[in-house]
């Protein structure tokens, strides 16, 4: 396995730049999860270093070679792309085989590499079947296999399960992770869906307009985003985010808002800097919700409850603006029916700069 | 509210079901639109497909245009005694088979070979300028190619006996020469419909997925091996659809351009069953007998082309019908 480097990655088509000086360090055998909306240049970035598209500047290096100029064959790198990609006048064996025998390995090698690799991934009653013949799971599992055949020096997956149902795409996630804990393969991994992101990265890479907006593991990205496109990319749902005016409280800076006022963690960098606009981010779990008979602190109006099972998900408006609360039913759905605001503490709260959408420095909590 | 699942059997549903008819009633008054555009082309195939086929009874007739269909006696099958015992059918069959057996070795792998090269080309403006040039042919009528063909092929002025010429070579009448009318027939052919017979195939390359490209890139595969792994085997369904066109069209010689290519010198290598028929029919009056070697040609082409799908859906799991 091997570590990979990209340093002030470009990408141009004519005179149009998409993606803009990208740098990361992918460690050997981690698992980086590049995620972000659609057109944000995720997958460019993925197919520069497959080789797949010509870097227009910047250097890639693979295991210390500089690979700007290799042919994708000989970076040693596989990839799995989002339909598949697989023959379909090949069987499976023959899909599994076809990298082998591309590169003429020994017939009793491929037959040995055809019976591992469908053994790790429960294919060995499906050989001879072809693509046609089987469901979407198998296929995304043939794709893998082909990749993982080759014993790569690094695993490259092109939203590799945008093309499954939910619950299999669920069930496949989990089989990913199953198979880069076994064989702890160096993987780059791009998917718009958060989820993805958070449940299989080491590390994940949010990418906004073809630059990187944040770096980090899924938990530090989530409790700490460094700006209002993190905050609002990562979560399921969301981060809500409340524009706010700076100002006076009994302990310590208070984020007033539509005739209401929230304190604030008594930061330094929010000291002395009353009447400036800033974003307060609440994260939708974090709030106690509260009824007209409680102590409330927000108030919201609530006009929705969807509820989910355990939990229920409150869709309210706040100074006009959606918002968004998450809530254990408790059993008593009847209860969450009757919000009408909730409660946070001061250090639960996410402050960015309104101006810059950045976060306000000295808040970043350490992640468990 | 109680919620209770019973499995009934299909067959014991209470409920009313729709008839066959029924359906199809609804089917047709739901879609009238798509069964409407239908219409000018079954209008076509009842007036010039089938209602000719009402004057095939003249083949087992004693046919006179002055009796008229209807009136003429019929006669068995002594127009077909009389066709196979004929020297010139028996060779005209000969010569159909083995004219169409060498368009089919020569001329059939010609378009996917074209289609195949017209793909590996990257540069865009050398492709365009390719393909236009080998499409032209093709909408150029038969009558101006055999005029091209006739004086590129001259004894006196063509291109062809020129360039012997420079060599040496004494003139050659090539188009009185029996043993040359087979390779200027199915070369000219070739000519004239193979860049457009191609775009079927770049129809079908085009369709296949690019990622199966990349992906194999990526596996390590040279242009040459994506050509014979992942073109070749995905245009195949394609390439057998048109295989089993071609044979049932096998006795179909292109005849229009026999007739103005051929003479009377090169009969022995040219004539061929339409030729024949031709010229039994129209040129000679012979209109019964003409008729019974055309269904002939007819009953062969159809077992032809039910043999070839058979033979394709056995084997290959494509298959027209």
């Amino acid at each position: 396995m091997a570590g990979v480097k990209l340093e002030s990655i470009v990408k141009r088509y004519g005179a149009v730049q998409v993606v803009h000086g990208i740098n990361l360090d992918v460690d050997e055998k981690e698992f980086v999860v590049l995620v972000g909306p659609s057109g944000c240049g995720k997958s460019t970035t993925l197919r520069m270093i497959a080789g797949l598209e010509e870097i227009s500047d910047g250097q890639l290096t693979i295991d210390t070679r500089v690979m700007n100029r290799v042919a994708p064959k000989d970076r040693d790198v596989a990839m799995v792309f989002q339909n598949y990609a697989l023959y379909p006048h090949l069987n499976v064996a023959d899909n599994i085989a076809f990298g082998l025998r591309i590169r003429k390995e020994s017939k009793d090698k491929i037959a040995a590499s055809i019976k591992e690799v469908s053994g790790i991934l429960g294919l060995t009653d499906y050989l001879d079947r072809r693509p046609a013949d089987l469901s979407g799971g198998q296929r995304q599992r043939v794709a893998m296999g082909r990749a993982i055949v080759r014993d790569p020096k690094v695993f490259l997956f092109d939203e590799p399960l945008s093309n499954l149902d939910a619950k299999l795409r669920t069930q496949m996630r989990a089989e990913i992770k199953r198979l880069h804990k076994r064989l702890g393969a160096t993987s780059i991994y791009v998917t718009h869906d958060q989820v993805e992101a958070m449940t299989l990265a080491d590390r994940i890479v949010v990418m906004n307009d073809g630059r990187i907006e944040q770096l980090g593991t899924p938990m530090e990205l989530f409790l700490n985003p460094a700006n209002t496109f993190v905050a609002s990319f990562l979560g399921s749902p969301p981060m809500n985010l409340v524009k706010a005016t700076l100002g006076p409280g009994e302990n310590g800076p208070t984020a007033h808002f539509a005739g209401q006022s929230m304190p604030l963690a008594p930061l330094d960098a929010l000291q002395n800097r009353d009447g400036d606009e800033v974003i307060v981010g609440i994260r939708p779990e974090y709030v106690d919700v509260a009824t007209a008979e409680d102590a409330t602190q927000v108030q919201v109006n609530l006009e929705l409850v969807e509820t989910l099972g355990s939990e229920a998900l409150l869709h309210a408006t706040l100074a006009g603006d959606p918002f968004v609360i998450k809530a254990e039913t408790q059993g008593n759905a009847a209860y969450l029916q009757k919000v009408t605001g909730f409660t946070i503490k001061p250090e639960m709260l996410r402050v960015f700069d309104a101006a810059t959408g950045h976060a306000v420095p000295g808040q970043d909590r350490q992640a468990a | 509210m109680t919620v209770e699942n019973v499995d009934k059997p299909v067959e014991t549903s209470s409920f009313a079901q729709p008839t066959r008819v029924q359906r199809i009633v609804d089917h047709l008054k739901r879609e009238w639109q798509i069964y409407a555009m239908l219409i000018p082309l079954v209008i076509w195939l009842l007036l010039f497909l089938y209602k000719p086929m009402y004057g095939l009874q003249i083949a087992f007739k004693d046919y006179s245009i002055f009796r008229g269909i209807t009136a003429s006696p019929w006669i068995g099958f002594e127009h077909f005694h009389t066709l196979f015992g004929s020297e010139q059918f028996v060779r005209a069959l000969r010569n159909t088979f083995i004219i169409s057996f060498y368009t089919l070795v020569f001329g059939f792998p010609m378009p996917i070979l074209l289609a195949l090269m017209f793909n590996e080309v990257l540069n865009q403006w050398f492709r365009k300028s390719t393909q236009t040039i080998v499409y032209l042919p093709h909408f150029i009528s038969s009558v101006i190619i055999a005029g091209i063909v006739i004086t590129a092929f001259s004894p006196s002025a063509g291109i062809v006996n020129t360039v012997l010429g420079w060599f040496g070579a004494d003139p050659i009448y090539f188009l009185t020469k029996p043993e040359w009318f087979r390779p200027i027939f199915i070369g000219t052919g070739i000519w004239q419909e193979a860049g457009f017979q191609s775009i079927v195939y770049l129809a079908a390359i085009a369709g296949v997925s690019p990622t199966l490209y990349e992906s194999a890139v990526v596996d390590g595969a040279s242009r040459w091996q994506m050509m014979w792994k992942i073109t070749i085997p995905s245009i195949l369904p394609t390439i057998l659809i048109m295989l089993i066109i071609r044979i049932g069209n096998l006795l179909e010689v292109s005849f229009e351009m026999i007739i103005l290519l051929y003479q009377p010198a090169t009969y022995e290598t040219a004539d061929v069953v339409n030729t024949f028929i031709y010229r039994q029919g129209l040129q000679s009056g012979q209109y019964d007998f003409a008729a019974a070697a055309g269904l002939f040609n007819a009953v062969i082409a159809f077992i032809l082309v039910m043999g070839a799908n058979s033979i394709s859906k056995r084997y290959s799991r494509t298959s027209l019908w």
